[in-house]
């Protein structure tokens, strides 16, 4: 069912999106009035120059950050407005972060990382164990499962960074340069496992500078100075071609 | 986060955080250890101090007795001139006491003292002599060693017959046999009938024997004092003690006895009483003020602690800060946070404590040693000891895990 799109309601769906820090003379505006959506299953590449504001945007897709105005709709829930509660529930149930630096934590095993935001959304120990142990398995290093992170390669980290974000099924799988602190061979592997996700009708948003990455991508998504100056709304036509090849 | 096993997997996570931070736990640690063990430590050493005073009480004869004593009438800084004419305390405030409360006064024991030439084949001193009536011998602790205790009619007639403690009866026989021999008091020729048992109570071990002056004793039936020594016909007494096992009685008993005795010394305050247990009492709140300056010294030592520990904790959170804002991206909330840098710090503190606790054992064990003083705990003390650092422990760890449960989600990820 995640294969349709275009059909149900969007994924993402944001009006207008502004965000200002600071405030009077010092005032930075990051956003000037993004409007995005993205469509379920799709795969979307943000791209845009640093001081783009796309790391913004970014933080309040993932619902990290609040909008100064606007509106969010993730998945069917208004964001604007939640308290700092409800905003970490629509994180853990919604949103799959992978990071640039992988961000695991150092001191807890591999399977248990995977098993936190399990842990957060209130799933019994046994079911998270047995969870956190197929997607493992689902992203090739279910024996490295009580080793810890600092034993594992960048690529093999990346890995068990993307089996966390999948923990509670989420509807948005949100990753920030995901290759940028791999080499190009592990890099590529990480992409295919992307791709793979994609491909089983997850819903994608890659942020990256880099052009090859952006163009495994269904769609890309350009911002500039606070505003989309292109692909803010899926066509068909967005579809590149030869998008499903590795670099 | 109900059945999920949340505080199992807090718990677990905050002992891996302190073993992967040992040195700054065992520091904060500390602070809890020290104020505990003081606490403790503390307390310990008032309780076994008072337990060791209650059973010198005891060994005395017990805490259920109030005394009457004579004492001087005043008036405008003088001796009044109208207690020339007052009786004293004497013998029928003793019999009219009893009268009072029959059922609940279980003995009544007088004492007229005078003060002798005492001599003997051996010896030839001026010593106190201790007129005795009724139950004085049981009354204060008193056991005959050898020989008998007086009988109704020797106490009665006032008979020429004397018990001596064991000091005297060495030093007026130093050859041990002094039982069935005679001794004179003054002009009186006495025969002695017993020996009291040594009396012996080391307050301290290895300090000195706290009953040593009554070993002293030459006792002799009251009436002899009264009618041989002093020739007095008022039979007036040096004090006079009732024993009342109900310490509820007492109280009511000690008015009314105040009221008798003042009828009969005509309105004169020529007397006082002495309710032994209401001096146990007043003694014991002494000892309490003891108990409040040592809690306050270790609740000193604890919110030194405390302030430490927040120091170390505000310090330890900057190192943290990346960790918590993973932590929050996957879904953890503030107050999933906050429990969880909670969780730690209350671990820290539990641990501490029980640490605390054993040193405050030993170090109770060790100060009531060196003093002589049996060691005498209480689970009070363990308590409060463990109590207040908990306290202590939850009020400091608030306001580092407010700190950390209120950091921006985005901030703490992008913090270096």
């Amino acid at each position: 069912m995640k294969t349709t799109r275009g059909t149900d309601a969007p994924i993402i769906e944001t009006l207008g999106l502004t965000k200002v820090y600071g405030a009077n003379g010092a005032a930075v505006h990051a956003l000037r009035g993004v409007d995005l959506s993205v469509q379920q299953g799709e795969f979307v590449a943000l791209v845009g120059p640093s001081g783009s504001g796309k790391s913004t945007l970014m933080a309040i897709l993932g619902c990290l950050d609040l909008p100064t105005a606007g509106t969010y709709t993730l998945d069917g829930h208004a964001v604007q407005g939640l308290s700092g509660g409800e905003l970490a529930r629509i994180r853990n149930e919604k949103v799959g972060f992978v990071f640039q630096s992988y961000n695991l934590l150092p001191k807890a095993s591999i399977v248990r990382n995977v098993e936190l935001p399990m842990l957060y959304a209130g799933v019994g120990r046994k079911e998270r164990r047995e969870r956190a142990l197929a997607l493992l398995e689902k992203v090739g290093i279910a024996d490295k499962a009580d080793k810890l992170p600092a034993t594992l390669s960048g690529g093999q980290k990346q890995r068990v960074a993307v089996a966390r974000a999948l923990a509670n099924a989420p509807a948005l799988l949100l990753a920030d340069e995901p290759t940028g602190a791999l080499d190009s061979k592990t890099g590529a592997e990480v992409l295919e496992l992307f791709q793979e996700l994609h491909r089983q009708g997850n819903t994608l948003l890659l942020v990256t500078h880099d052009p090859h990455i952006a163009a495994l991508a269904e769609r890309r998504v350009e911002i500039r100075d606070g505003v989309v100056a292109a692909g803010g709304e899926w066509e068909a036509s967005h579809v590149q071609a030869g998008s499903r090849t590795a670099p | 986060m109900k059945a999920s096993g949340a505080f199992r997997e807090r718990l677990l996570g905050a002992w891996t955080e302190l073993r992967e931070n040992l040195g700054r736990s065992v520091l904060q640690a500390l602070g809890v250890l020290l104020g505990v063990a003081s606490v403790l430590g503390g307390f310990s050493i008032s309780d076994s101090q008072r337990k060791r005073a209650d059973e010198m009480f005891i060994k005395m004869g017990g805490l259920d007795k109030l005394n009457v004593m004579p004492r001087t009438a005043m008036k405008d800084g003088q001796p009044s001139a109208l207690q020339q004419a007052n009786l004293g305390l004497r013998d029928a405030d003793a019999i009219g006491g009893e009268a009072l409360k029959a059922d609940a006064i279980q003995g009544v024991s007088r004492q007229k003292s005078a003060r002798a030439r005492i001599v003997s084949t051996f010896a030839d001193q001026d010593r106190q002599v201790s007129g005795i009536g009724g139950d004085y011998i049981p009354a204060n602790g008193y056991g005959l060693a050898e020989g008998r205790g007086f009988s109704v009619s020797e106490m009665e007639g006032g008979a020429p017959v004397v018990i001596l403690g064991t000091e005297a009866a060495a030093t007026f026989f130093p050859k041990g046999d002094a039982l069935g021999q005679s001794l004179r008091i003054g002009d009186i020729p006495v025969t002695i009938i017993g020996t009291f048992q040594e009396r012996v109570f080391h307050f301290r071990e290895g300090g000195g024997n706290q009953f040593w002056w009554r070993n002293r004793i030459i006792a002799v039936p009251a009436n002899l004092v009264q009618r041989r020594m002093n020739g007095d016909a008022y039979r007036r007494v040096d004090r006079v003690t009732f024993r009342i096992p109900d310490m509820a009685a007492m109280s009511g008993f000690a008015q009314q006895l105040k009221g008798l005795v003042s009828a009969n010394h005509r309105l004169q305050d020529d007397f006082r009483l002495d309710d032994v247990a209401a001096r146990m009492r007043r003694r014991q709140s002494q000892g309490s003020v003891y108990d409040i300056v040592f809690l306050l010294s270790g609740v000193l030592a604890l919110v030194g602690g405390g302030i430490v520990n927040v120091n170390i904790q505000m310090a330890s959170l900057k190192e943290r800060v990346r960790e918590v804002g993973v932590k929050m991206a996957i879904g953890a909330s503030g107050r999933e946070i906050f429990k969880s840098f909670m969780t730690e710090a209350l671990l820290i503190t539990a641990l501490g404590g029980a640490a605390g606790l054993v040193l405050g054992v030993g170090f109770s064990w060790g100060i009531t040693r060196s003093i002589g003083v049996p060691l005498h705990m209480t689970p009070a003390s363990f308590f409060w000891a463990y109590g207040m650092a908990a306290a202590f422990g939850f009020l400091f760890a608030l306001y580092p895990a407010w700190k950390a449960s209120r950091l921006s989600p985005m901030e703490a990820l992008r913090y270096e």
